[in-house]
């Protein structure tokens, strides 16, 4: 154990800097001793990291949900804002001008829900387009405050009637 | 030619396993001939994946609407450079650029290295070569770039309006010479892993690979906020999203990588952590790329569903599974030539802005795969968004800002504290002050005023670093200030070619600071000359034009911009409604000047000509691209070859042999 301590503390003390110490095996556990206050150092860091994504996580995390699921959950939902994935139903877009509310139907293949929006709408959003919205459901309908979406990217021959 | 394509493929499978095997039993059994005939193959990879993606280009540009992959993503309207850009417009075509990327970067490899590091080398080929048939087999099996549709269409589909933008055209191959780059480091990683070379030797050699990887990787990721800034018409660059980060977490590992492995060039330390690194950074480059093609998380920017999924995750985990036991195998021999000495050490701030680079990057990696972990564990899909990552990355970077201001002041192995705090004293009355400043200004917003300060703080420190460096060559060698500042930065490149990506860095953080601090915005409907304010600006409406372009028609709306009275400019956003796809364009309007952008997206225009508008003030964005600039002019710089490294290249012939007999001399001296 000693030969071991000052052999590797030789390893550390200046004068040889540059000269590569020689393997050793089954030193480990010394050596871990020795620079216990640095790895104390970083275990706090690694705490306060995870401690920051717990944390961050407790306010900020949101159901995502298919129309189906989202009706099953019903009242229980109500008061949070949640995530929706879906697919706009073709023929219900309906875009007042005046109020700038987009009115919409989205659905998870099975179930549908309507779906009012005021804001920008992306360039991507038009019929059967995939959707990810954020808001509330009220029992009727769902208010979205965010919309997303994205293109089917499934291939469709034009020009082949 | 597409049949030469796929068949330039199938070569290419062929002699990649061949190049990984042959190199891999040519090491073992020491056949020079083995060797020679496994570098042989990689070059054969190399003109073989090139001859493929040679094919499909021509297929692009020929508009051969026969294959599916062009009938995809391209149509007969579409202009040159975007044929050219749909070559990874798509799965498939990405796959293959991959795979050539990769390809032409072994050949490279070996053409560089092969004299010097040839015991290395049989390793490195056997590391690339797995990758690239992992690559090919993936278009072989799943995802066949040179499919016929079989059936005749008038014209193909074309790339969605979304990606006819410039940032199409740089944005994708930046990040993936950025992603295919790390497999460089991580081949050569392996190579002294399995060869025992476990020295600084790897890391030298890889240090311009790192940096190459780096610099594209950063590229990449800062065209796709421009993008995304002025294409996606939202008003921001960055949002989160699960691709977004695909990129992001390679970037934040490979940073902590390109600083911890300079521990290890000077003083043989955190070996291990710089196998970790490189390896978790490999990973993630492969993970990104599953990531956009996968389906598992919902975005916005990512490709259809496919069935590559499992092929990643299997590559991903043998990659993991293989590194690690070598890992373990070498432990002993991987211990380092010195141990910490003090906290207030370089070595030690350098670790601590490991951790939190590693922390930010466990952060946002949790966050992406939050939706898979909880549906796994507690069977609801959870998931977070930007607030999350925006609430948890705050803190980490504002640290990650002070140790980049500390770290230049603190010296190697054990700092004075006296030193330390003389050296501290003017960076950070500058720092208060500006902090009293901005108070004074009006800005009043904690974490606003508390970043701008840090970024005073900071650049201060670099630019005394400078200052003193000049003062010293003036005093010693009687330069001329203005001359010292060159000489100084041309003589030690890699110094103050850090320090200059440093200032990019503080110059990107003002601009993110900036956009989330100050930002405002309005929405609006106009009729015509009726006007709307925001910040100094008013903005008067114009009228509309209808005019048809190559491949769509476009609508514009014309506005005024007013600054007090003066007339100052005028924007017309507009939106170009492309027929072949059903969907509109938005083409955002941006005045930029150094202080802010003003962002106006037209919504739509209706029948009786009035317009409807968002409009937003982004303060200090401009910062962004010009801290880019200056961050990739510091990397150039330290990638610059240094003249001195030549010159010690030269004298020490054989920088290998002498430092093995030496190390046989101190063993047996202590002996």
């Amino acid at each position: 154990m000693s030969a071991v301590d000052s052999r590797a503390r030789a390893a550390t003390s200046p004068s040889k800097d540059r000269i590569p110490a020689r393997p050793q095996k089954k030193a480990w556990l010394p050596r871990l001793m020795r620079q216990k206050k640095f790895i104390f150092a970083g275990v706090i860091i690694g705490l306060a990291i995870a401690y920051l994504i717990f944390s961050a996580l407790q306010g900020t995390t949101m159901y995502y949900l298919t129309v189906g699921e989202l009706k099953a959950k019903g009242e229980a939902v109500y008061t949070e804002p949640v995530r929706l994935g879906g697919k706009v139903v073709d023929g219900t877009i309906d875009f007042n001008r005046n109020s700038r509310v987009l009115k919409f139907t989205v659905t998870d293949g099975k179930e549908s829900l309507p779906v009012a929006y005021s804001g920008v709408v992306p360039d991507a959003f038009k019929p059967d387009a995939d959707v990810i919205l954020e808001g509330k459901f009220n029992g009727t309908d769902f208010q979205a405050t965010t919309l997303l979406a994205k293109c089917p990217s499934k291939y469709v021959p034009t020009g082949l009637e | 030619m597409n049949d030469v394509g796929y068949a330039a493929l199938v070569l290419a499978l062929l002699f990649s396993v061949y190049g990984a095997a042959v190199s891999f039993w040519g090491a073992r059994k020491g056949l020079k001939e083995l060797l020679e005939s496994a570098e042989h193959a990689v070059f054969a990879v190399a003109a073989l994946t090139t001859i493929s993606a040679a094919a499909l280009l021509y297929a692009l540009i020929s508009r051969d609407f026969s294959l599916e992959y062009v009938a995809s993503y391209t149509n007969s309207t579409q202009d040159i450079l975007y044929l050219i850009a749909a070559f990874y417009g798509g799965n498939q075509g990405s796959l293959l650029l991959w795979a050539w990327v990769l390809g032409i970067i072994a050949a490279l490899v070996i053409w560089l290295h092969r004299r010097e590091h040839g015991d290395l080398m049989p390793h490195v080929i056997t590391v690339l070569m797995i990758t690239e048939f992992f690559f090919i087999t993936l278009m072989v099996v799943a995802a066949n770039p040179f499919t016929k549709l079989g059936f005749q269409v008038a014209d193909g589909q074309g790339l969605n309006p979304l990606l006819l933008n410039m940032g199409m055209l740089f944005h994708p191959p930046t990040l993936y010479l950025g992603y295919v780059g790390f497999a460089v480091p991580f081949a050569f990683a392996i190579a002294a892993l399995v060869t025992g070379q476990l020295g600084d030797r790897w890391v030298k050699v890889t240090r311009r690979w790192t940096l190459f990887a780096w610099f594209f990787l950063t590229l990449g990721n800062l065209f796709g906020a421009q993008w995304a800034y002025v294409e996606l018409g939202w008003g921001g660059f960055w949002g989160w999203d699960p691709v977004e980060n695909a990129s992001f977490m390679p970037w934040l590992t490979g940073t902590a990588f390109l600083h911890s492995v300079m521990i290890q060039e000077r003083r043989g330390m955190l070996k291990v952590w710089n196998m970790v690194l490189i390896l978790a950074t490999f990973c993630l480059t492969i993970f990104g790329t599953f990531l956009t093609r996968s389906g598992v998380l919902s975005s916005v920017h990512s490709f259809g569903q496919s069935a590559l999924g499992p092929y990643f995750l299997l590559f991903i985990s043998g990659t993991l599974l293989a590194t690690l036991s070598l890992l373990f195998y070498r432990l002993d021999d991987l211990r380092g030539d010195n141990e910490l000495d003090s906290f207030l050490s370089r070595e030690s701030a350098f670790l601590v802005n490991n951790l939190i680079l590693i922390g930010a990057a466990f952060a946002v990696f949790w966050g992406t795969v939050f939706p898979i972990i909880s549906e796994a564990v507690r069977g609801v899909k959870l998931t977070v968004g930007a607030p999350f990552f925006n609430q948890v990355n705050l803190p980490i970077f504002l640290i990650l800002l002070t140790v980049m201001g500390i770290c230049p002041l603190i010296g190697w192995r054990r700092a004075s504290k006296e030193n330390l705090l003389r050296n501290f004293m003017v960076p950070a009355a500058v720092g208060l002050a500006s902090a009293v400043a901005l108070m004074w200004l009006g800005v009043r917003e904690f974490l606003t005023v508390l970043p701008l300060a840090l970024c005073a703080f900071v650049t201060v420190t670099i630019l005394l670093e400078l200052v003193r460096g000049v003062r010293a060559r003036h005093n010693l060698r009687h330069e001329n200030y203005f001359s010292a500042i060159f000489t100084l930065i041309w003589s030690n490149k890699r110094r103050y070619g850090g320090y200059i990506v440093h200032l990019g860095v503080i110059m990107i953080a003002i601009g993110v600071i900036g956009a989330y601090g100050f930002k405002s915005e309005k929405s609006a409907t106009l009729a015509k000359d009726d006007t709307v304010q925001i910040g100094d600006f008013v903005l008067q409406y114009k009228g509309s034009s209808n005019y048809p372009a190559k491949s769509h028609e476009v609508v514009a709306a014309s506005l005024d911009v007013f600054e007090g009275q003066r007339r100052i400019d005028r924007l017309v956003p507009r939106k170009n409604y492309y027929p072949s796809q059903e969907q509109p364009s938005t083409e955002v309007a941006i005045r930029t000047t150094l202080r802010e952008d003003l962002y106006v997206i037209l919504e739509d225009v209706s029948e009786d000509g009035s317009a409807s508008l968002k409009v937003l003030i982004n303060p200090l964005v401009v910062w962004l691209w010009i801290g880019g600039a200056v961050l990739l002019l510091g990397t150039l710089i330290a990638f610059w070859p240094d003249a001195r490294e030549k010159r010690r290249k030269t004298v020490v012939a054989e920088p290998q042999e002498s430092r093995s007999l030496q190390a046989v001399g101190s063993q047996g001296g202590r002996r």
